[in-house]
């Protein structure tokens, strides 16, 4: 059985189209991603998972239930931490737990679910409306542990929380994952998922552009890289000797900088080899691999002009880089 | 199925408790009992613990409204616009279990407001005024702790129904204005363009029928029946009706015999009518709602 099954799924505000026929199936135990700029209906999409928003065509399962007319069937065996959501501002840390555990009729221990978050006794003794934005959202996870659910939908999990809270919550995604748990969760940061997916979808538009796998999309972009090579001495023959190589396609030359383009990731040995071979000194090689990122820019390119300078690594212009230091 | 109305109701509740609102209310509506026993004890001699009952009649029907629209009208909205609602609802509670459940736990609050300030007025009562007449009493409570849910009722049907907050304020502080400020012009205005003359103190029926409906009409009209001395209604007059005709129930209005729906305890179906419909209305529309 497929945990989430979305067919020709559609909602349309006035003129708007949020998102627009999608298909998508989630496997029961898999850790799915899904990815996509601000704005591109992503959380769209869990609303009318969670029957907060109603579809204009389509339909979707959830474990098997029909998302709007078996609602009541999926939320007790569901976790959900929703994307702009508030918690009760007077009611206490421990008290949000207990009554999740109430509604679900678990017999969670609240203490251990609080410890499970990083939220101390503490913490849980205060009223929530002290909480920092990423207590809150660690408390609102806690909810959605309760009750050991057989899937956990997450809406932008890493919302509020600095760089130690995102990895606490992959090894918390990855743990549940090991207990067999489904988890699907949205983000518009591609490094969130890339650590702790199995597969990713990327949404643009509305649209469903690329469903793969994290090994499956760094196929699709190939072994593509810059080497550049720092000689001891002149490099125009060794331009040549470089770009005689298969594999490489164009190569730049400036000063001791050789700077190569490389498309079959031997060639890149390959390079070297050959340039040692005609007499050249080596004195450093620097790769700088195509990251995931350049790709996900890529199918969200559409967005690039509203997106521009808006977030990290996506509004950027050309492919972004990530540099490695060759042994 | 619809199981944990009572879990958000119980929730509703404590966040309630924890809340100045209910406190605040409490304070008012206690206070309010508290004053006017000691103003009456004072000014007053040869006065009975019934009459005094009677008196605090008045005020009472001012601001259990109030007191109660202002705890109900933010109850679905609020947490519709501060998105507190997602938390609740992905949790099993369904939106049948939000509206009742909050209609439940926001009644308590009312109810138990209202019920304070009624054991202090059986205490005040006693102390001031020696022999309190309990059955007038029980029955004054219940008719009042009725109008209160009706009122809450009416807010939390709003709260569902609507988008925004301002938007429920608007409907509720609305609706109030026409219950105690343009009643008059809105039943006996269109008698005066029909007939060309305001109601009489034996008007046409319908206009018994429609005047009776207003709530606050209701809960005196239940209230004149229940204890001594006479509740008058709080509301604007514009001397549409003939000066007499103020403060009539409308079974003393009717020639001859009423029939059932103008006696005086028909003013339970009219509190009934303007806590249910609201509420369905609401209900109706935060069903088909996005969130």
């Amino acid at each position: 059985m497929s945990a989430i099954e979305i067919s020709g799924l559609t909602k349309e505000y006035g003129d708007l189209t949020a998102v627009d026929d999608l298909d998508l199936t989630v496997d029961d135990g898999e850790v799915f991603g899904f990815l996509g700029p601000n704005g591109a209906g992503k959380s769209t999409t869990i609303n009318m998972l969670l029957d907060f928003t109603r579809p204009t065509a389509g339909s979707a399962t959830v474990l098997g239930y029909d998302a709007q007319a078996e609602s009541d069937s999926i939320s007790p065996r569901v976790g959900v931490l929703p994307e702009g959501f508030d918690i009760y501002p007077r009611l206490s840390g421990r008290r949000h737990i207990e009554f999740a555990a109430k509604t679900k009729a678990a017999d969670d221990d609240p203490e251990a679910i609080l410890r499970r978050v990083g939220l101390s006794a503490d913490d849980a003794d205060r009223p929530a409306g002290d909480y920092s934005k990423g207590m809150r959202q660690r408390l609102a996870t806690g909810m959605a542990l309760v009750g050991d659910p057989d899937l956990l939908i997450m809406d932008e999990p890493s919302t509020g929380l600095d760089p130690h809270g995102i990895r606490e919550m992959q090894d918390l995604v990855r743990s549940e994952a090991e207990r067999g748990t489904t988890v699907f969760f949205s983000s518009h940061i591609l490094e969130h998922v890339e650590a702790v997916c199995d597969r990713v979808g990327v949404l643009n538009e509305g649209r469903l552009v690329a469903v793969d796998t994290i090994d499956g999309l760094r196929e699709e972009i190939g072994g593509g890289a810059t080497m550049t090579l720092t000689l001891a001495d002149g490099t125009a023959e060794a331009r040549e000797v470089a770009g005689s190589v298969p594999g490489v396609t164009e190569v730049t030359a400036s000063g001791r900088t050789l700077e190569c383009t490389i498309t079959d990731p031997a060639a890149k040995a390959e390079v070297v080899t050959a340039l040692a071979g005609a007499g050249t000194t080596i004195e450093d090689v620097r790769i700088e691999e195509v990251s995931l990122e350049s790709l996900f820019t890529a199918l969200t390119n559409g967005d690039e002009a509203d997106a521009a300078g808006d977030a990290e690594g996506i509004g950027a212009g050309g492919p972004e880089t990530e540099t490695e230091v060759a042994r | 199925m619809s199981s944990h109305i009572p879990i958000v109701a119980r929730k509703e509740f404590d966040d309630a408790g924890r809340s100045k609102l209910l406190w605040s209310l409490i304070g008012l509506l206690v206070g309010l009992v508290v004053i006017g026993y000691t103003a009456i004890w004072y000014t007053v001699d040869d006065v009975t613990a019934a009459e005094a009952l009677s008196f605090v009649g008045t005020p009472l029907q001012v601001i259990i409204p109030i007191a109660a629209l202002i705890a109900g009208y933010m109850a679905v909205v609020g947490e519709r616009r501060s998105g507190s609602i997602k938390l609740l609802l992905g949790l099993p509670p369904n939106r049948t279990d939000i509206v009742f459940g909050k209609l439940l736990g926001r009644t308590a609050v009312v109810g138990l407001a209202v019920g304070l300030a009624f054991l202090v007025s059986l205490v005040l009562g006693a102390v001031f005024f020696g022999s309190v007449p309990f059955v007038d009493w029980l029955g004054f409570a219940a008719v009042s702790v009725l109008f209160g849910t009706t009122f809450v009722g009416l807010a939390v049907g709003v709260s569902a129904g609507v988008a925004t907050r301002g938007k429920s304020m608007a409907i509720v502080v609305g609706l109030y204005m026409v219950f105690v400020a343009l009643w008059e012009l809105l039943t006996a205005g269109p008698y005066y363009l029909i007939y060309d003359e305001g109601p009489p103190v034996e008007p046409e029926t319908w206009y018994l029928v429609l005047d009776q409906f207003n709530p606050i009409f209701a809960y005196t009209n239940l209230a004149n029946t229940i204890v001594e001395g006479s509740i008058f209604p709080f509301q604007f007059q514009y001397g549409l009706q003939s000066t007499e005709a103020y403060g009539l129930t409308p079974a003393e209005r009717y020639p001859g015999d009423a029939p059932f729906y103008l006696q005086d305890w028909f003013g339970v179906v009219v509190l009934l009518f303007w806590l249910v419909v609201p509420v369905a209305i609401g209900y109706y529309r935060f069903q088909r709602a996005d969130l």
